[in-house]
């Protein structure tokens, strides 16, 4: 498999200045973050707030450089002036607020604003809004305005927005962390579709654990370093070492943990709910 | 406040005059405009109000739609009005006290609120039947030419498609921070200008500290989306020319000169 | 000494074609001193019912009483029931605007009109409630993290000493950690000061282990009204209004069906490993 995301030693610093424009102090946001991510995964990285998990986003979509250390998206280094385009083709990003990044005044209108600027033909970008609009399940609203949408539907404008850009990778910076629950099934539900129908590459920030279920890898960030990494059965196991990390692991999940603790042989990592009734039955 | 608003607000169906080019909607209602400006007789106002009409009945948007649209300016039509009839001067015909109401004084005052009624929804026919974008769209490429003399245009026409995005939600986050502040006790109908001024200062900081936030949000996720200004840019929507908006045009300029030649002259 | 309303109904732009009725005849007696979590989805009406309460809003028809009075009376002092209901908004953004964190937090009770020894006493107290270092009381409110600012919102209400105390989704957007934090916070809030607290969420799971009473809206109707263990029993009304009980209710339920001798009332975690135990325990010494 080819990869679509590389990572080595990267280093961030934050640059607070007063005023005057004088460096009053250095925040190293990220810290030696070194990782590889291979094209079709879907990759969640996982930490509390102020974690640096955002940070890092950033890098993929050459939104931030590199202080230390390099960035590679689809094998061009982001630093690099002459790449930006192509990087931010390559691995497109949705943000935290939806009202925050829908441009146009009609749900198609907005889903075509990537294409326009790549400069695709006008029967091109028909074709592609409407492919997008059908991924994520908005096709029926494309004439809407984006105002009259509940949240999570426009959170899928959106995605819809960058798919349309036909991107390997798309990368979500919590992307549900102002959508109600209902809001926040309907936009996982979207990417997990993307993943698995149209193999793009999904890299997920958050911090909530319910959301990692699926991904086929979870990097845990704290203090800019990367604390955890593993698959969600292996992080999930290790409840305690969450727990200190500011994070929660799903109910299901921590009803096991309490019982195995109690002496109940059950195995680790315990995803689900039918999992756990499925052992304790 | 801003919800009576219709000025701007597209009305979405399909009729005659939303199909036509937003570049020919455009200098249709500037030549409106200046026939409004241009006429001085009664006649001239009964072919512009008749021409208004008629283009109402076009565009199928419901005349009950842009009457409410006129509220929100009824006051400054009043007022309007109440100024001339009153200030005018002239042939006296009702007086009372230091006020006194003269022939010419009804006449312009007529005049005046029919100009202004016919300005305001002469141009709304306009926004109510184009897209916001299609809009913004028309002008920056009436404006084209502009760019010879480093006028910025198409930047211009990406600022107001976004303030027009922004609007609506930056009221209702204004609406919101109200409520929040007078459940902290603010009292936003206090009488007196220093205390209403002081009242403002909690609900203007944080609108302004979440627009900039928010324009920080945007400017950051159109360059996500690869936005670097006008060039190599292609549209989702055209604009093209048709037959019908050389009709349009054409029925304009009849207008027009139905004005000129019937709408102008002395009275009576 | 309660909050009462008494067949409360709001409509938006009445008079208007857009008219929508966002509260249809809602009853509910609210005791002092009680911790009610009022749950519902995005529109049902929630944020509505708050507003009417504290006076932001008046009801379309019906009344509201705070303590045998009718709030909406011409002669009943908006400014008192506003400090006596406090109400806390979902995004403290809305409403920090200060330099500092001490002066936004005297904001409110200077409105009330008090001394400025009183004021600066009521911030000091209040900024100590919510637990917030010292150490950020002369910072920019804007210049903290989502967490303290939503402590120094909080405290912005608590000065005005409200006797209810409404908060609107007071862990949007936080981390779990930060969530947690707070909603412990408000639990001993409750307790210390014996004030009525109304939470509102649509997170079930926050809610079930720290509420005495739960309400639950969906399109503008009151359709629960109960301890949390009896809305909780009702899943499946719960899921056609698009909610879910906790995870481990569905466990507990699951397990029950199946023939393990469990207590299906449980809804919180440690609940829940308890007659898991049990049964397990009893199982084995049938055997």
């Amino acid at each position: 498999m080819s990869k679509i995301v590389e990572i080595k030693k990267l280093l961030f610093d934050y640059i607070r200045r007063d005023e005057e424009g004088n460096v009053e102090g250095i925040t190293t946001a990220v810290d030696n973050v070194s990782l590889t991510i291979s094209q079709g995964d879907f990759v969640a990285i996982l930490g509390h707030n102020g974690s640096g998990k955002s940070t890092l986003a950033k890098h993929l979509n050459a939104i931030l450089y590199p202080t230390e250390g390099t960035v590679l998206v689809d094998g061009k280094d982001t630093s690099e002036e002459d790449n930006i385009w192509e990087v931010r083709q390559a691995a497109s990003m949705v943000f935290q607020n939806p009202d925050n990044q829908i441009i146009g005044q009609i749900v198609e209108e907005d889903v075509g604003f990537g294409p326009e600027n790549l400069g695709v033909p006008t029967p091109m970008i028909w074709e592609r809004v409407e492919k997008a609009l059908k991924a994520v399940n908005m096709y029926q609203f494309r004439s809407k305005s984006p105002n009259r949408l509940s949240g999570g539907q426009k959170q899928r404008v959106s995605i819809a927005g960058v798919l349309a850009m036909q991107p390997k990778c798309i990368v979500l910076d919590e992307p549900t962390a102002m959508l109600d629950p209902s809001g926040r099934e309907e936009v996982i539900e979207a990417i997990r579709e993307l993943n698995k129908k149209e193999n793009i590459t999904i890299i997920l920030i958050t911090h909530n654990m319910e959301e990692t279920i699926y991904a086929d890898k979870i990097y845990v960030m704290d203090e800019g370093k990367i604390a955890m990494e593993g698959t969600p059965r292996e992080i999930f196991s290790e409840v305690e070492k969450l727990k200190s990390l500011r994070l929660n692991v799903p109910q299901a999940t921590m009803l096991a943990y309490e019982l195995k603790k109690a002496g109940v042989p059950l195995p680790d990592g315990i995803l689900t709910k039918e999992e756990l009734i499925c052992h304790l039955s | 406040m801003f919800k009576d608003m219709t000025l701007g607000q597209y009305y979405p169906i399909d009729s005659p005059i939303h199909r036509l080019d937003a570049r020919s909607k455009f200098v249709g209602t500037v030549i409106y405009i200046v026939s409004v400006f241009m006429v001085n007789n009664y006649i001239g106002y009964l072919i512009a109000i008749a021409a208004l009409l008629t283009f109402i009945a076009i565009s199928r948007v419901p005349i009950k739609f842009m009457v409410k649209g006129m509220k929100s300016i009824v006051v400054l039509m009043i007022f309007a009005g109440l100024f001339n009839l009153f200030l005018v001067q002239g042939e006296v015909v009702w007086s009372w006290w230091i006020l006194s109401i003269t022939k010419e004084g009804i006449d312009t005052a007529i005049k005046m609120v029919l100009r202004l009624a016919l300005l305001i929804m002469g141009s709304s026919i306009m926004t109510l039947t184009t897209t916001p974008t299609s809009l913004t769209d028309g002008l920056e490429s009436l404006f084209k030419p502009l760019n010879v003399i480093k006028i910025p245009v198409h930047e211009i026409a990406m600022m107001m498609t976004i303030a027009l995005r922004f609007i609506p939600i930056l009221t209702e986050e204004m609406d919101k921070i109200m409520k929040a502040q007078m459940a902290r006790g603010v009292d936003f109908e206090a009488k007196g200008l220093i205390k209403k001024a002081k009242s403002m200062i909690p609900l203007l900081v944080p609108l302004f500290i979440s627009a900039f936030r928010r324009a920080n949000d945007l400017a950051m996720a159109m360059e996500a989306r690869c936005y670097r200004g006008g060039k190599g840019r292609t549209k989702m929507k055209p604009l093209k020319y048709h037959w019908n908006d050389a009709v349009a045009f054409l029925i304009m300029c009849g207008y027009l000169a139905l004005c000129i030649i019937f709408g102008r002259g002395v009275l009576e | 000494m309660s909050l009462i309303l008494d067949h409360v109904s709001y409509s938006y732009d009445v008079g208007t074609s857009y008219k929508q009725e966002a509260l249809k005849d809602i009853n509910i007696v609210i005791p002092d001193g009680q911790f009610v979590g009022l749950i519902g989805h995005t529109g049902s009406g929630k944020s509505t019912l708050i507003q009417l309460l504290n006076g932001l809003l008046k009801p379309t028809s019906g009344n509201i009483y705070y303590n045998g009075q009718d709030i909406n009376d011409s002669d009943y002092d908006r400014k008192t029931l506003r400090s006596k209901v406090g109400l806390v908004f979902q995004y403290p953004e809305h409403q920090l605007f200060e330099e500092n964190v001490f002066k936004d937090v005297c904001f409110g009770p200077k409105n009330l009109g008090l001394d400025e020894k009183e004021v600066n006493l009521r911030a000091y107290d209040a900024l100590e409630k919510v637990k917030l270092s010292h150490d950020y009381f002369y910072q920019s409110p804007f210049d903290l993290s989502g967490g303290q600012k939503r402590r120094v919102a909080i405290a912005g209400i608590l000065a005005m000493k409200p006797e209810v105390f409404i908060l609107d989704e007071p862990t949007a957007g936080l981390d779990p950690k930060g969530s947690e934090e707070i909603l412990t916070l408000i639990k001993n809030l409750q307790k210390d000061t014996g004030m009525t607290v109304i939470l509102v969420s649509h997170n079930m799971e926050d809610v079930a282990s720290y509420v005495d009473r739960i309400l639950v809206m969906n399109k503008g109707e009151l359709k629960m009204d109960g301890s949390p263990k009896d809305v909780f029993k009702k899943t499946e009304e719960l899921s056609n209004m698009g909610l879910r009980a906790p995870e481990v209710t569905y466990i507990v339920r699951e397990l029950r069906k199946k023939g393990f001798p469990v207590d299906d009332s449980a809804i919180t975690v440690s609940e829940a490993k308890e007659t898991i135990l049990n049964a397990l325990y009893h199982k084995i010494l049938n055997e």
